[in-house]
Parts: structure tokens; C-alpha cells; sequence
């Protein structure tokens, strides 16, 4: 009774500092200061402005390949990727030399799709080799790709290619998790991190080993005119923006590999949704025992996610050795997705995309500010700093990071 | 994984026993016998005062280098093996340090005594800038900061600072020798030199975790939540974990750069980084001794060994594929080698070779039985 008898009015009232809003009006005018710092810059050639956009959302599709990679193995296994890299660059040149050669050892090739065989068909339990339906299966399947790796010719050189690399790509994501990640289950996360930086460095000596340390492109679009493409495309913009006297210039490889990594990218989320492996994947991401308790088969679903990396790092090895060339930097452009995707929330794979677009757009952009090579090397690590530092679980992900 | 695993039958029943460093006899013999052999070691080589030849002199300078880099692996002991943060910029933190000294040397007339304080301060401090993250972000994302760390601070040293660097290319000190005892230090002084801080460090980390703060470090690292509830203030302490360590590597950086008499950004690239953390791992995370195990293993295998059987292996591999330039064949060696030998240690031996040494010395002492 006695607090209610006090003079009201004495009560001193500081005024409450809306942090929120605080910041988010610095971040408007931190945007708006920029946007017109960067008008001033490029105020006098609009042509490099638009072109540096159109080059930084081309080049952010073959990240947001690399991207979805490491985030499915991710969610897959809670492991993060750094053989990456290493992965695309010897998948791409399995491609390359499969595209460029045409007689190989029969036996040698017999020998690589039986152990892939082998290793496929017992990805769960090794006594799964006695069941005769996946072992007739498996050979059939076998011959096929024997068939298939084997035709010779020019005119078949893109399937020979493709099933060879993907072959190859099979057998080196059912080894890795075989060999390296099995053996390491309930390890803690340091241990798995140090297990792919090994792998990378296996990786690199496995290409150093049978490939030249040369830049060399694969080939695959040298042949566009033939079929009705012009090398580059013209964009006449004259009406749109009058201070561009001349025509948009951008190199159709690129307008095409963007398009084939946004298929792959579609598929791939296809597969994820509405596929029964995706699926278990998607619930084995969730919680691994709960999924072994309701009789997911667990270690073959960590296989095919491996597998599936895979694959999808030889996407990304071909689009890219298709669209500037392979060479040993292919190891360091993985590391720089990592930034792409830690910005678009490492659950998330729709982030994964929207992660590589805005890391390709800020690459070039630095690039063309700064006149130098501050884009491609300081941009993408400058925006992880900024987004581990303002939002960790970033754009998409999920809260779940504890505050220490 | 204590890293005071204690033989059976050794009890302390002083307090003085109790505060001692080294707790056995045979301890004690083994740690000082080592230094002394470490310090008698040039005297048998060429280069010594005795004139004896029984050292190869390339010993010399591999040791010389095992007590570099195990300076920088203590260095990542501290921050990882104690306190449980990973780090993968450690190479970066040995660039500060090496561009520290040098430009303290060369632009601003500071002799080497001078400039290895200063530089140790400045690394710290530049390594207090890069562990902010850490008050947000733990485990892979704090790995992915010092990622960052790494290139930011190796773009930094290239381009902003070109002018006192060199940009990309070696900045040398060969006109500023070290002074050393009145006259200046030859690569055998550098030797002398390089043996004591060595020790010297790996007597403060080994004193630094029996210390609060230490015993602060390591229950960070075995739980934080638990820790902070203690009233340790985690923060803080990780904050002092990422100066501790960054000194380290910047003393480390400093005496690499003084040792070459040159100074490159390529020496400091991710490759060393993940060396480190190789080194480390091999050697044993949170053991006092495991940098200097992990170290001299990996330094050894790639100095000594890979030299000796890359020939005999070349010439293995280029007979079985002929179609194989055998020039891609020995350069595919070192990182093909490192992969295995990492991925090697982590399935079959995950706490490193300083715990089996403890488990051998446990065994040995209490022989014939065992448990």
C-alpha cells in the first residue's frame, strides 16, 4: 500500500533507446552513402557497370553449383566440405581426358566399374554382395557403362565423356565416404574438418600424379556455331540506356553454362524434394538416429550423399573448365563459396544459390571499384567477416546457433 | 585428455611436490638432457667450433626449423588444443610477425632484440581483431572467421602495404644481421638463438596451463556453458587465448624471417596453415610436448625423408604408368604423402603421438605388469 501512496509524478522516465530501428535506419544510410559513392565512380561508363553486373551474376551460377555441394553433404552429415575444390578439379579432368581419348584398357576400365560396382551394391553392409538381385542388377548395369566408356569415335566422344566421368565421380564419393568418413563416425567436428582438409590434399597429389599442372579448357563449346549459336551475344541497348554507344557484348558460353547450372541446380532440388532417397537424406539430415530408428538405412544414405557431391562437383569442374579452363587455382574458387555459403544460411539450399549470385556480383563489382584484384580475393571474405559478425546463421538459415 | 597422465605409484605428498614442473627424476633428466643435446649438437657438426664432422649440417638447419614452427604450433596448442577454437589462419598470424620484424628492421632502425618484443605485441594484437568473431561464433563458423583472417591479412600485406612490403615480391634482411654476443649471429648463432626461445615458449605454455587462466582455457574447451555458469568469463578468456597464440606466432613469424634472411607472402599461404593444424593434430592437441612431436614428424618426413625416396618412388611409379610424365610423378609426392599421413593419424591414432609417448612412458614404468 505504502509504494501506491508515492507522488507519481517524480517517477523520472529516461527515454528508451530503440535500438533496432537505430540500426536500421545506419543500415539505410549506410546503403544509400554507398550506392551513391558507387554512382560516382561509374557515373562516367555505365557500359562496364552493366556488363560487371551481367559477368557477376553469370559467373555466381557456378558457385551456387559448388554451393549446393557443400551444403548437401552438410545436411547430410553435419561435415563441411574443404576437398571440394580438389574434388571438381580431378572429376573435371576425368572428363577431359575420357573427352579426349578413346582407347583405353579394357581391363583397366572393367576393373574401375567393378569395384564401383562393388563398392555400390555393398554401400550398407558388406553381406548385401551375397544377395543375387543387386548382384545381377549391378552387372548389367556394369556392362552398359563398360559399353559405354568403351565406344570410340568423335561422334560419341560426349557420352564416352560423360558416363566415364561420372563413373569416376561415383567411385571417388563412395571411397571418400567408405575410407575416410565411416571410420570417423562420432569424431568431433575437428576431426572431420581435418579428415577433408587430408582428402584435399590426397586429391591435389592424385591430379598433380596423372594430370599436367597446365591450364587447359575443355572444348566443349568451340562447336557453337555449328549448331545456329553466334560466339557472342549482342545486346543492343541504345534505346535503354542513351550513354551506351555501343552494343553489350557477353560471350554465349557463359550465357549457357549459367543455364546448365541453373538446370542442374533445379534438378537437383527436384531430387532432394520429391525423390524417397531425398527424402530419407532430408531426414537423415534432421537426426540420424531417430532416422535409423524408423529403418532408414543411414550409411547408405551418407554414401549416396557423397556420391551425389560428387556429381555434383564434376557439374561444376565441367562448367567451369568449360567456360575459362582447369588449371590448379580450381581448389581456391571453392574456398571462396564457402562465403556464398555461410551468407545464404548453411541449411539452406535455395540460400546456397542466392549466396554464389551475390558473391559473383560482389567479385566483379570490387573488381571494377577497386581497379585491382581486391574483388576476386579480399570481396568474399570481407562479406563472410561481416556476415559472421552481424548474422551468423545468415539470410535463409535456421536460428540455431547458441550465443556463447 | 589431461596431459598430466601420471605413472602409478607417483604420489605428490608435499605441497612443493606438488608445484613442481616436472614431477619424477627421470623427468627432469630427460627434459634437461634434451636441451643439452639440442645445444651440443652444431659442436659435432661442420660448422662447429670443434672441428668434428659427424652431424650432417642439414640436421642443423632442420632443427633449427623443427624449433621455429613448433613455436608456432604451441602457438596453436594454446588456442586449440586448450582452449578449443580452431583456427586456420595461423600462417597469416606468422605473416604479421615476419613483416613486423622485417619493416621494424629495415624502415625504423630497430635491431632484432628490440624488434621481437614489438613485433609479439602487434601480432597479439592483430590476432585480438580476428578472434572478435569468436564472441558470436563457435566451432565451424569461427574456423571460417580465421579463414577469412588469413586472406584478408595476406591481401592486406600484397597490395595496401606494397610500399613497405614489397607487394609480392621478397623483401630481404640481409643488411641487418642479427647482433649476437658483440659481433653478429652466423646461421650457427641463428641456432643458438632459435633453441632458447623454443624452450623458453614451451616453458610458458607449459606454466601457462597451470595457471588460472589456463585452467580457465580448458574448461572453455570441455564446456563452455558450463565454464561461463563457473563465472569465467568466456569471452574474455577466449579473446586472451587468440593474443596468447597470435604472439606465438608472431615470435615464430619473426625468427623464420631472421633465420631465411628473407621475407615472401608465399611462405604464408593456407598450405602452411593447414600444415600447422597437421602438426598439431599428429603431434597431439593438448599436450605440452605434442607440437614439438608433431613438428619434428612432419618436418622430418618432408625434409629428410621425401628427398631420400622420391627417386626409388618415381622410378616405382613410372614403371607401372608408363604413359605418366614421371616430372608430374615426383611433384605429386609431398601433398599426396601429407594427405595420407593426416588422414592416416586420424582413423588410427586421433589423439596424436604425445599420448602414446605417455602411454609408453606409464608402461615402461610400471613393467612387467600391465593394467
Amino acid at each position: 500500500m505504502a509504494a501506491n501512496t508515492l507522488p507519481q509524478g517524480r517517477k523520472i522516465n529516461l527515454p528508451k533507446i530503440n535500438w533496432q530501428a537505430v540500426s536500421r535506419w545506419a543500415t539505410f544510410v549506410g546503403v544509400i552513402v554507398f550506392i551513391l559513392w558507387l554512382g560516382d565512380r561509374i557515373g562516367d561508363n555505365p557500359r562496364n557497370y552493366a556488363v560487371v553486373t551481367i559477368n557477376g551474376i553469370l559467373v555466381g551460377g557456378i558457385y551456387a553449383i559448388i554451393a549446393v555441394g557443400i551444403v548437401m553433404i552438410n545436411k547430410a552429415s553435419g561435415v563441411f566440405n574443404f576437398a571440394h575444390g580438389a574434388m571438381m578439379l580431378l572429376t573435371a579432368w576425368f572428363f577431359l581426358s575420357f573427352y579426349n581419348t578413346d582407347n583405353f584398357n579394357l581391363i583397366v576400365v572393367i576393373g574401375f566399374v567393378a569395384v564401383t560396382v562393388g563398392l555400390f551394391i555393398t554401400m550398407s553392409d558388406w553381406r548385401d554382395i551375397r544377395n543375387p538381385r543387386s548382384l545381377i542388377t549391378g552387372a548389367v548395369a556394369g556392362a552398359i557403362v563398360v559399353f559405354l566408356m568403351m565406344l570410340s569415335g568423335d561422334d560419341f566422344r560426349l557420352i564416352r565423356a560423360l558416363v566415364g566421368a561420372m563413373t569416376m565421380a561415383t567411385l571417388m564419393g563412395l571411397c571418400i565416404e567408405r575410407f575416410a568418413i565411416r571410420p570417423l563416425m562420432g569424431q568431433p567436428v575437428f576431426t572431420m574438418i581435418l579428415m577433408t582438409l587430408a582428402l584435399d590434399r590426397i586429391f591435389v597429389g592424385l591430379t598433380n600424379f596423372f594430370f599436367p599442372s597446365i591450364d587447359s579448357a575443355i572444348p566443349l563449346f568451340n562447336n557453337l556455331s555449328n549448331l545456329g549459336i553466334p560466339r557472342n551475344y549482342e545486346i543492343d541497348v541504345i534505346n535503354v540506356i542513351p550513354e551506351i554507344d555501343r552494343a553489350l557484348r557477353i560471350p554465349s558460353a557463359s550465357v549457357i553454362v549459367f543455364l546448365l547450372a541453373v538446370l542442374a541446380f533445379v534438378a537437383f532440388i527436384l531430387f532432394f524434394q520429391y525423390t524417397n532417397v531425398g527424402l530419407s537424406m532430408r531426414a537423415t539430415a534432421e537426426n540420424q538416429v531417430l532416422a535409423q530408428s524408423v529403418g532408414l538405412r543411414v550409411r547408405s544414405i551418407l554414401a549416396i550423399a557423397w556420391v551425389a557431391a560428387a556429381l555434383l562437383a564434376l557439374t561444376a569442374g565441367v562448367l567451369f573448365g568449360g567456360r575459362n579452363s582447369l588449371g590448379p587455382s580450381m581448389p581456391t574458387l571453392a574456398l571462396i563459396v564457402f562465403p556464398a555459403v555461410l551468407l545464404g544460411g548453411i541449411e539452406s539450399i535455395g540460400g546456397a544459390f542466392v549466396g554464389g549470385i551475390v558473391i559473383g556480383l560482389g567479385q566483379t563489382w570490387g573488381d571494377q571499384l577497386f581497379q585491382s584484384e581486391a574483388g576476386t580475393q579480399l570481396v568474399p571474405y570481407v562479406i563472410l567477416m561481416i556476415v559472421l559478425i552481424f548474422k551468423p546463421d545468415g539470410l535463409f538459415g535456421q536460428k540455431r546457433i547458441e550465443r556463447i | 585428455m589431461s596431459a598430466n597422465i601420471r605413472p602409478s605409484g607417483v604420489f605428490n605428498t608435499t605441497y612443493a611436490q606438488d608445484l613442481m614442473l616436472d614431477r619424477t627424476w627421470a623427468n627432469r633428466l630427460s627434459a634437461w638432457g634434451f636441451v643439452l643435446v639440442l645445444l651440443a649438437l652444431p659442436m659435432l657438426s661442420n660448422d662447429g667450433l670443434l672441428g668434428i664432422n659427424i652431424i650432417p649440417s642439414l640436421w642443423i638447419s632442420v632443427i633449427a626449423k623443427i624449433a621455429i614452427f613448433a613455436i608456432a604450433v604451441q602457438g596453436l596448442n594454446i588456442i586449440m588444443g586448450y582452449t578449443g577454437q580452431i583456427s586456420l589462419g595461423h600462417a597469416a598470424f606468422m605473416a604479421v610477425g615476419a613483416y613486423t620484424a622485417g619493416v621494424l628492421v629495415r624502415e625504423l632502425g630497430f635491431t632484432f632484440w628490440t624488434a621481437i618484443p614489438v613485433t609479439m605485441l602487434f601480432t597479439g594484437f592483430i590476432g585480438l581483431l580476428f578472434g572478435l568473431p569468436s564472441l558470436r561464433v563457435k566451432g565451424f563458423y569461427l574456423a571460417m572467421a580465421t579463414l577469412a583472417a588469413q586472406n584478408i591479412i595476406i591481401w592486406v600485406i600484397t597490395y595496401p602495404l606494397a610500399s613497405v612490403t614489397g607487394g609480392a615480391n621478397a623483401i630481404t634482411l640481409e643488411a641487418h644481421p642479427v647482433p649476437f654476443f658483440g659481433s653478429t649471429a652466423t646461421k650457427l648463432g641463428m641456432y643458438y638463438i632459435i633453441i632458447p626461445f623454443a624452450v623458453l615458449s614451451f616453458l610458458v605454455a607449459r606454466n601457462l596451463v597451470r595457471t588460472r587462466t589456463g585452467r580457465a582455457f580448458i574448461s572453455i574447451r570441455d564446456n563452455d556453458l558450463a565454464a561461463e555458469l563457473l563465472g569465467i568469463n568466456v569471452f574474455t578468456y577466449k579473446l586472451q587465448a587468440f593474443f596468447i597464440s597470435s604472439m606465438y606466432a608472431g615470435l615464430a613469424g619473426a625468427l623464420f624471417a631472421f633465420n631465411k634472411q628473407s621475407i615472401q607472402t608465399t611462405d604464408f599461404s593456407l598450405a602452411l596453415s593447414i600444415e600447422l593444424l597437421a602438426m598439431l593434430v599428429i603431434g597431439g592437441a593438448g599436450f605440452s610436448l605434442g607440437p614439438l612431436f608433431g613438428t619434428a614428424f612432419i618436418l622430418i618426413v618432408n625434409q629428410v625423408v621425401v628427398p631420400d625416396i622420391q627417386p626409388v618412388l618415381t622410378n616405382f611409379f613410372s614403371g607401372i604408368f608408363t604413359f605418366v610424365p614421371s616430372v608430374q610423378i615426383s611433384t605429386a609426392f609431398p601433398p599426396l604423402m601429407f594427405g595420407l599421413l593426416l588422414a592416416l593419424f586420424l582413423v588410427l591414432l586421433p589423439r596424436g603421438i604425445a599420448y602414446q609417448w605417455e602411454i609408453l612412458k606409464i608402461s615402461w614404468k610400471i613393467r612387467p605388469y600391465s593394467y
